[in-house]
């Protein structure tokens, strides 16, 4: 069997760009994602720069797979990998179509949607934000005629933007109500703070707002404690930081949602009952790493909350204590497409590296390692305010792992 | 309050996780077995941060470096034909 | 199907012209557009359940739309649990939603079949 040089596993910015690094390195790569389309959660993505211009990640996933194309990429859509082995000093990896053998792999699956679980969430017309952010941007498919948004924060402030741009009508931006699982989600202060201290990075009128209370932890109580009763309108539409969904209504589909008004502790304050029409939902509850192939590989993990979860222990040069195995992009920790992208370049030049034990190449993965940090700093959109603390701390534990 | 599911695939429900943890005290991998939310066809992607989640928060432990519920492959639902071959091939 | 389109979007390109794809929905003929996925051309349809739980009978539909819940598992020209919602369509290609199982020791169930006999029955019912 032919043995590749790198097997990379997802076609997202991360994946993409590290397969054009070792093309240029003329090392043999393939590319492996089980979605029908190349580019994998670029896909979809339309956000507003400070300057002004349009991010579309569709146009951006084109960039990317023209310049992989252009390098004689192998790239398999439709193929879905479910195991990794170890195998005589190389892997193996396991697909629904074959098997194939690498000297390295590179893990770029991304990240899943976290839930807001709240009774009726299975009825259909209930889907994840990110669900119906690919069937308006990519398929191009109303998801329904009027829908509301469970869940405050970075993930659904933007995508609802990307649906009322697609003339989707939304009713509002709500919290999830107070359960064991939505937690932090459905605390109005815990919510009002989150914005807050992100609010110095965004465009969005969501996050601007946040800010005005940014510094001062009496200036959010008061903002919580007098909330408006009718939100705060961002494009139109209200977000309610003291009104959560207690239940999703309908029998065949959804029909409607239950709307409470809660304290500024997130209780809900009896008799405040409002039945609200609308024909779909969409959860918004954050992202975790998609991590399920490090672990199956062997990777250690650690608990990082600033990345979102559990990510697979890593260094800067996206190496993973697992000798030939590397992670990039979503999976070490949540952050914006461009960064997965510039780490995905760190990626693949590593694993040129290890193939070629090439000084020059050395120089190439510090100067990418500097444009994945300068990539930070200038993101304008961040999931947690502590990213770069938790970078540190995952970093740590890797130099912790090899030094004993 | 009507009750929530927690994990889609199995219909486990959160008073039912409740439950078991009340009288249990469980480790994830318990929680697991005797409930099977977690064990259906999609492998936990769902569920799986909302169980880390339940357990944390009703029995008060931190969370853990270690991946509470181990991960098993096949990380997707594979087939015996595609396994070993749909046959085609012979 | 083009009712449930966004043809026209301010930012993207407008949707383009596409070859029509006919395929089969639980016997019912459908179009939908080369590239799209069984769950968008559904949706373009206005069908939005494609599965009932196995146990309870539940409406489903798409959840998370890309590969990762398998909510929206159907049987494609006999294959099952196919995720509609990254299987492209295809010409004349025969989709099948998931049906409730039957559970015949339980007593409370009225609407599933008690015995292997009455399930084949009802089965031959719905054809």
């Amino acid at each position: 069997m032919q043995k590749h040089d790198a097997v990379i596993i997802g076609a997202g910015p991360a994946g993409l760009n590290a397969a054009i690094a070792l093309r240029k390195h003329d090392l043999n790569v393939l590319v492996i994602d089980e979605f029908p389309h190349l580019g994998g959660r670029l896909l979809g993505q339309l956000h507003e720069e400070p300057n002004g211009e349009w991010w579309n990640g569709i146009k951006e996933a084109e960039k990317l797979v023209n310049e992989a194309k252009a390098l004689n990429t192998e790239m398999l859509t439709n193929v879905s990998v479910h195991h990794i082995q170890r195998k005589d000093g190389a892997f193996v990896v396991h697909t629904n179509r074959k098997n194939y053998e690498a000297k390295n792999v590179l893990i770029a699956t991304g990240a899943a949607e976290t839930a807001n679980p709240i009774p009726g969430w299975t009825l259909p017309g209930v889907m994840t934000i990110g669900a119906a952010q690919v069937m308006t941007n990519v398929h191009r498919v109303r998801v329904g005629e009027k829908g509301i948004v469970i869940g405050v924060n970075v993930l659904a402030a933007a995508i609802a933007r990307e649906l009322l741009l697609a003339g989707i009508r939304l009713h509002s931006l709500a919290l999830p109500i107070n359960n064991a699982v939505t937690d932090e989600q459905s605390h109005p202060k815990m919510v009002m703070e989150r914005l807050s201290r992100i609010a110095h990075l965004a465009p969005s009128p969501l996050l601007r707002f946040g800010g005005k209370f940014a510094k001062y932890k009496w200036a959010q109580n008061i903002a919580v404690s007098f909330y408006p009763k009718k939100g705060i309108n961002m494009w139109d539409v209200p977000i309610h930081l003291r009104k959560a969904v207690k239940e999703i209504n309908g029998t065949e589909q959804v029909e409607s949602v239950t709307m409470v008004d809660i304290t500024k502790d997130g209780e809900i304050i009896p008799g405040t009952e409002e039945e609200i029409p609308v024909d779909f939902v969409c959860i918004a509850g954050g992202l975790y790493p998609l991590a399920e192939l490090a672990a199956v590989v062997g990777v250690p993990f650690k608990y990082v909350e600033p990345l979102g979860g559990h990510v697979p222990v890593h260094n800067e040069k996206m190496e993973t204590p697992v000798e030939g195995v590397y992670v990039a992009g979503n999976i070490t920790g949540i952050e914006s497409a461009k960064v997965a992208r510039a780490q995905g370049k760190v990626a693949g030049l590593s694993i040129a590296f290890r193939m070629k034990k090439d000084a020059a190449i050395q120089k190439e993965i510090e100067k990418a390692m500097d444009e994945v940090k300068t990539t930070r700093d200038n993101a304008t959109i961040q999931f947690h305010p502590e990213i770069a603390r938790g970078r540190d701390d995952i970093h740590a534990q890797f130099n912790k792992y090899l030094n004993g | 309050m009507r009750d929530v599911i927690i994990c889609r695939c199995e219909e486990v429900t959160l008073s039912q996780l409740e439950e078991i943890i009340k009288h249990h005290d469980p480790s994830a991998r318990e929680l697991k077995l005797r409930t099977r939310a977690g064990m259906g066809i999609c492998g936990g992607k769902t569920c799986r941060p909302l169980l880390d989640k339940v357990l944390q928060k009703l029995t008060d432990k931190p969370p853990t470096d270690d991946i509470p519920l181990k991960v098993q492959p096949p990380v997707r639902p594979t087939s015996l034909a595609q396994l070993g071959g749909s046959g085609d091939e012979t | 199907m083009k009712r449930n389109r966004i043809i026209e979007h301010p930012i993207l390109d407008q949707l383009e012209e596409r070859k029509t794809v006919t395929f089969q929905f639980d016997g019912k003929t459908l179009t939908g557009y080369e590239r799209d996925t069984i769950a968008s051309a559904l949706l373009a349809n206005g069908i939005r359940t494609l599965r009932r739980h196995e146990h309870s009978g539940a409406p489903r539909g798409i959840y998370c739309n890309i590969g990762h819940c398998f909510e929206c598992r159907v049987t494609v020209n006999g294959t099952p649990n196919v995720r509609a919602c990254i299987t492209p369509i295809e010409e004349n290609m025969i989709v099948e939603s998931g049906k409730q199982l039957p559970s015949p020791l339980n007593p409370n169930n009225e609407h599933v079949p008690k015995t292997y006999r009455e399930y084949m029955e009802m089965k031959d019912g719905e054809n």
